[in-house]
């Protein structure tokens, strides 16, 4: 059992990483509503395998790690396929702070994202965005770095292309 | 360092991008990008990828998450996360159109039964708006004070505890609320001392608590003057502190702690029976 003041910052760090955890969530899901089912479902097995957690490292690593694991296991049992998942964007509100304009650009470019094929966005994420080395990245994923490394060039010439064709069809 | 000889071109350059060769590779390609127009044009064209990938990423992080999930966390199981939702405690301020929906937000967990509160942001399913303390300038200027002050190690009050009777006179006149500085010993939070603040341009009380781990909480109030009564306690988060607000007698409270403290309705609820 962990003392109260180390359950106390745990649960603080894992509340402050929700955000980036859905984030990381939806990489996987491809869709909002798994992603956060999977996000609970994390939660819920991280804080009670809390005293499993060491204190050294990226708590996001650990917990990245077991999302991973849960996502694996789930599509196992569903036997969901990848493929027309993607509902992130359907929702009612959009973007709070930007105009209706700027609000759809940002949709668009994000579903154009989660479109990528499986694994592209969630290896871009990791290493990309939030600095995972490829080894870590690898450790998350479950997956060699060799693949690491080519979802990652994938991932970003496909990027490009979204660019290039965002660029194309705003001119 | 990882060896890529005898790898497609992009996945080198992309490992070159994010220094994961080793120095030997890393010179190999240095050279063959000074005398390769294409090799060029390629690593232009991956490190374009990275850099829109980077800000569309980057909205993702504005999208809602449950509240109840965050509640789920700080306080154990209990609440269905899927029955609630909001945005994240940690972006930047919104625009006032979207205030509306954060109160009525707030409005649907009393409702609900919760104990108080939402996050930052926006939600569906919502009910009617409740006047509440955070559509005002004042909780801003009261969160920005406690972030400020509560980091001062040497200077986190202005009189210190030890001079309560002093602070009760002194702020009673400033702020022209009659209080009593509430005991919370047995909640673990000892009396440091008190400011007088400026929020909203109106002189507001603060009164400085610190518990066994040293975390800063305060009470803040002033006086509205518009006579509003709410026996209601409405908790908001903000990054990592988290709100609960009530009003009383033309009197606008809030209690400050660290979001992750699951007591901290129960401590406003204690300051609001003894202040």
């Amino acid at each position: 059992m962990r003392p109260a003041a180390e359950m106390k910052d745990f649960r603080r760090d894992l509340v402050s990483l929700l955000p980036k955890l859905r984030r990381f969530a939806i990489t996987l899901a491809r869709n909002a509503n798994d992603a956060d089912d999977l996000v609970q479902e994390v939660c819920e097995r991280a804080i009670a395998r809390s005293h499993l957690w060491n204190g050294e490292g990226r708590l996001e690593s650990w917990v990245y790690a077991m999302t991973r694991n849960l996502w694996v296991d789930e599509i196992r049992k569903r036997k969901v396929r990848s493929a027309g998942a993607v509902d992130v964007f359907e929702r009612d509100e959009p973007h709070v702070e930007a105009t209706a304009e700027k609000a759809a650009y940002a949709n668009q470019v994000q579903k154009m994202i989660l479109s990528m094929p499986e694994g592209l966005a969630s290896v871009f994420l990791l290493v990309n965005v939030e600095g995972h080395s490829y080894r870590e990245t690898a450790e998350i994923l479950g997956i060699p770095v060799g693949t690491v490394m080519s979802r990652l060039s994938t991932a970003r010439l496909r990027l490009a292309a979204m660019l290039s064709e965002n660029s194309e069809r705003r001119a | 360092m990882l060896q890529t000889k005898g790898l497609a071109l992009e996945v080198r350059l992309s490992a070159y991008i994010d220094g994961e060769l080793a120095e030997s590779e890393k010179l190999e390609l240095d050279a063959l990008l000074a005398r390769d127009d294409e090799a060029r044009a390629l690593l232009a064209k991956l490190r374009s990828g990275s850099a829109f990938g980077n800000g569309a990423f980057e909205n993702f992080l504005h999208d809602p998450v449950p509240l109840a999930l965050v509640r789920q966390i700080k306080q154990g199981p209990g609440i269905n996360p899927k029955s609630e939702r909001v945005t994240t405690a940690s972006l930047p301020r919104r625009s006032a159109r979207i205030w509306p929906r954060i109160l009525a937000a707030s409005t649907a967990l009393f409702l609900l039964g919760g104990a108080a509160g939402f996050i930052l942001g926006s939600a569906t399913d919502f009910a009617e708006p409740m006047n509440q303390a955070d559509d005002r300038p004042w909780i801003d200027d009261i969160v920005g004070s406690h972030r400020i002050f509560s980091r001062q190690k040497e200077h986190l009050v202005e009189v210190p505890g030890t001079r309560a009777a002093e602070i009760e006179t002194w702020l009673a006149a400033s702020v022209g609320v009659s209080f009593t500085v509430p005991n919370l010993d047995r909640k673990g939070l000892s009396f440091e001392g008190a400011r007088l603040l400026a929020a909203n341009g109106r002189p507001a009380a603060q009164l400085v608590y610190r518990d066994r781990e040293a975390e800063v909480f305060t009470i803040c109030f002033l006086k509205q003057g518009d006579g509003q009564q709410s026996d209601e306690f409405s908790e908001t988060i903000r990054g990592d502190l988290g709100l609960v607000s009530w009003q009383r007698e033309g009197v606008s409270f809030v209690m400050i702690g660290p979001s992750s403290d699951p007591a901290l309705q129960d401590l406003a609820e204690t300051v609001a029976a003894n202040i």
